[in-house]
């Protein structure tokens, strides 16, 4: 029996280690420099004081910057959960051949096969004021002059976030709808359920998880994100990791740090939010 | 009620086939199922017995035919339209839903108000007596339980055909005899067709009005179960429904309407013919009951001596009334005689004793198809 104990330990070692190594450590560091004083020159120096987070509360400019990045996360939140839903409700629901599924989902994954920066950079000639959209429309005579709003614009963020991350909505969904009967489906239109009956009442509950899940990944990708915003809005837009990102080229990490952890906590009780919602846990053993 | 349609429950399906890419899965079947009958699909898997049921329910379009429920032509229509209510093999309740709120479903798609809605589905679960679960959730229900809420979720819309796919076959045996009962006496009691679709054959007979034999996307044979069972159509229908030894041969000799059968392998047979009389030279098939065979010790059986086969015994199986023994007989399957008990226990038989096998001609049953001597098929060696 002792034994038998010994060996459990060992087998959670390795994975304990690793969160050890990569997770508490990283943010015990986090939490212990945010309490560190900053002097100009000089940089970090051991303390204990409120200061940073006094620094980061009672500036206007970060209150602004968490608006603007909650306002892309909801707003990306809904464009994202409905194009995922549909996407993965078609690829489940209406492609019956598994291997045009796969094919499908594959091209899902297109956007991925290339970096980060080529994606958004590629918005430009699609975009910009002398790009394919502007010139359609001032071709077909839609418009008189280009539509500026199109590139460097909160327009332009959230398109990109959306091209960004709509997959990471898709898969949970797809993965949570294929585990739904199908014969469930006909259920209900044997009840006399209309195809949108069929939506609203089975196939939108059963993938609760799915979205949830969904819906984790693109909070934690648009909170967490400063170089798309930065891109897209050409400078005019930020978030709140901006404004980390900022205070690191200062070398200022004390007040970097204390911004992370305020950051982590709004994930956390957005995440906490999402999950009180849904019991993820309960429907994953299901 | 509810506006749907009310009226007869015949269903008749005319020249239907169904083809899934290349394969056939239902070739040009006509059937007419009567109003208010009890009707069993049986067939081995594969045969197209399901396809039949999800194109009577509108979950399947048939390429080609017509499906007529009363006096309406029903391809094209929706479910609730048809008048016709699903149940499903897996029962595919809403596990998201409790048990109320799955019968009260069909009522909450035609906006019944949530009062009444409830008091409805709380009505009907009272009817399949599991109104103390109402408030649980599927998943929390034993198998016999899902069943019954299955059954009032597909009652609620009062129907006027209730289609059953292998309703039974997740239950275990005690509780599939028990729900057996059931369903014949629900259906009695609510005086709609009933179609059910099963794999077992004593399912069929114990239950059906009408049992409708398939194979390969045909059906082989439709009629009651007690025609299906002691007078088969064809060898498959009567090594599928079982209880019947098959035997086969060429008329040799018609006279008096009786057809003198020679076997290839030496005894010779007897049967009075039904209808037109064969030619000489014809090959026949013809079954006779296992519980219509007797068995003498010895082989006895003279050259020339009509129906009656020497064999050797191979099993005894008890079965409580009666033993299945099991002869090796020159014929290519085993031949079975059910003996019943108290004669068998007189003169017990071992494996390996020779015995000898008669009957009366008018136990012989011609079967309208020939055997074709192909691959035994099967069912040779039924289940029962």
């Amino acid at each position: 029996m002792k034994s038998n104990r010994l060996l459990t330990y060992l087998q959670v070692t390795p994975l304990f280690l690793v969160l050890l190594l990569f997770v508490i450590v990283p943010l015990a560091l986090v939490l212990i420099v945010s309490f560190f004083r900053y002097q100009m020159l000089v940089g970090l120096v051991p303390d204990f004081t409120f200061k940073n987070y006094i620094d980061l509360l009672s500036n206007p400019t970060s209150y602004k910057l968490y608006f603007s990045t909650i306002k892309f996360t909801l707003i990306v939140l809904a464009i994202t959960g409905v194009l995922g839903f549909w996407v993965a409700y078609f690829l489940v629901f209406h492609v019956r051949n598994l291997l045009v599924a796969i094919g499908l989902f594959l091209v899902c994954t297109v956007p991925f096969w290339t970096s980060n920066i080529i994606r958004m950079i590629s918005w430009r000639p699609v975009l910009g004021t002398e790009g394919l959209i502007n010139t359609a429309l001032l071709e077909s005579g839609l418009v008189g002059e280009p539509i500026s709003w199109l590139l460097f614009s909160d327009f332009a963020v959230i398109v990109a976030y959306v091209h960004l991350f709509t997959l990471f909505m898709i898969v949970p969904i797809f993965n949570a709808m294929a585990r739904i009967d199908k014969a469930l489906l006909e259920a209900a239109v044997d009840a006399g359920a209309t195809r949108w009956g069929v939506v609203w009442n089975v196939v939108l509950p059963l993938s609760k998880t799915g979205i949830a899940l969904g819906a984790v990944f693109v909070v934690t990708l648009v909170m967490g994100d400063f170089f798309v915003v930065a891109v897209m809005s050409g400078g005019l837009s930020g978030s709140a990791t901006s404004g980390i990102f900022n205070d690191l080229q200062f070398l200022n990490y004390p007040r970097a740090a204390a911004n992370a952890v305020v950051l982590l906590i709004i994930v956390l009780l957005i995440a906490t939010a999402i999950f009180r919602l849904v019991d993820v846990r309960k429907e994953l053993v299901r | 009620m509810d506006g749907q349609p009310s009226g007869s429950g015949e269903i008749r399906l005319v020249n239907v086939t169904k083809t899934f890419g290349d394969m056939d899965a239902v070739k040009s079947i006509d059937l007419v199922i009567p109003h208010g009958s009890y009707c069993c699909l049986v067939g081995p898997s594969g045969c197209g017995k399901t396809t039949i049921l999800r194109m009577i329910a509108g979950h399947e379009t048939p390429t080609s035919g017509e499906i007529h429920i009363g006096e309406q032509m029903v391809v094209g229509l929706k479910p609730v339209q048809r008048g016709t209510a699903m149940m499903f093999q897996s029962y595919a309740l809403f596990p998201h839903l409790s048990v109320l709120d799955n019968v009260a479903f069909y009522l909450k798609m035609r906006d019944v108000a949530k009062a009444e809605r409830r008091q409805r589905a709380r009505e009907m679960l009272e009817r399949v007596q599991l109104d103390h679960l109402a408030e649980r959730m599927p998943a929390m229900l034993s198998g016999g339980q899902q069943q019954r809420v299955a059954l009032a979720r597909a009652l609620i819309t009062n129907p006027r055909v209730l289609l059953l796919d292998e309703p039974l076959s997740a239950l275990d045996e005690f509780l599939r005899l028990r729900m057996r009962g059931e369903l014949k006496s629900l259906q009695n009691e609510l005086g709609i067709t009933f179609v059910h679709v099963t794999h077992t054959q004593p399912e069929a007979i114990a239950l059906a009005d009408m049992v409708v034999v398939m194979d390969h996307g045909r059906i082989d044979q439709a009629d009651t179960a007690r025609h299906i069972f002691s007078r088969p159509a064809t060898p498959y229908v009567a090594r599928f429904m079982g209880g019947q030894n098959v035997l086969s041969g060429i008329v040799t000799e018609t006279s008096g309407g009786v057809l003198a059968i020679a076997d290839a392998s030496g005894p010779t047979y007897a049967a009075s013919a039904s209808g037109t009389m064969p030619a000489v030279g014809t090959p026949m098939s013809f079954v006779v009951r296992r519980d219509r065979i007797a068995l003498t010790k010895g082989a006895s059986a003279a050259a020339g001596e009509v129906n009656a086969v020497n064999g050797r015994v191979i099993a005894t199986e008890y079965q409580g009334t009666y033993v299945k023994v099991t002869l090796d007989v020159a014929s290519r399957e085993a031949f079975v005689a059910n003996i019943g008990d108290d004669t068998y226990f007189a003169d017990p038989l071992r494996v390996g004793d020779e015995v000898t096998a008669r009957w009366a001609t008018a136990d012989v049953h011609v079967l309208e198809r020939a055997d074709t001597g192909a691959a035994i098929d099967p069912y040779a060696e039924d289940a029962a």
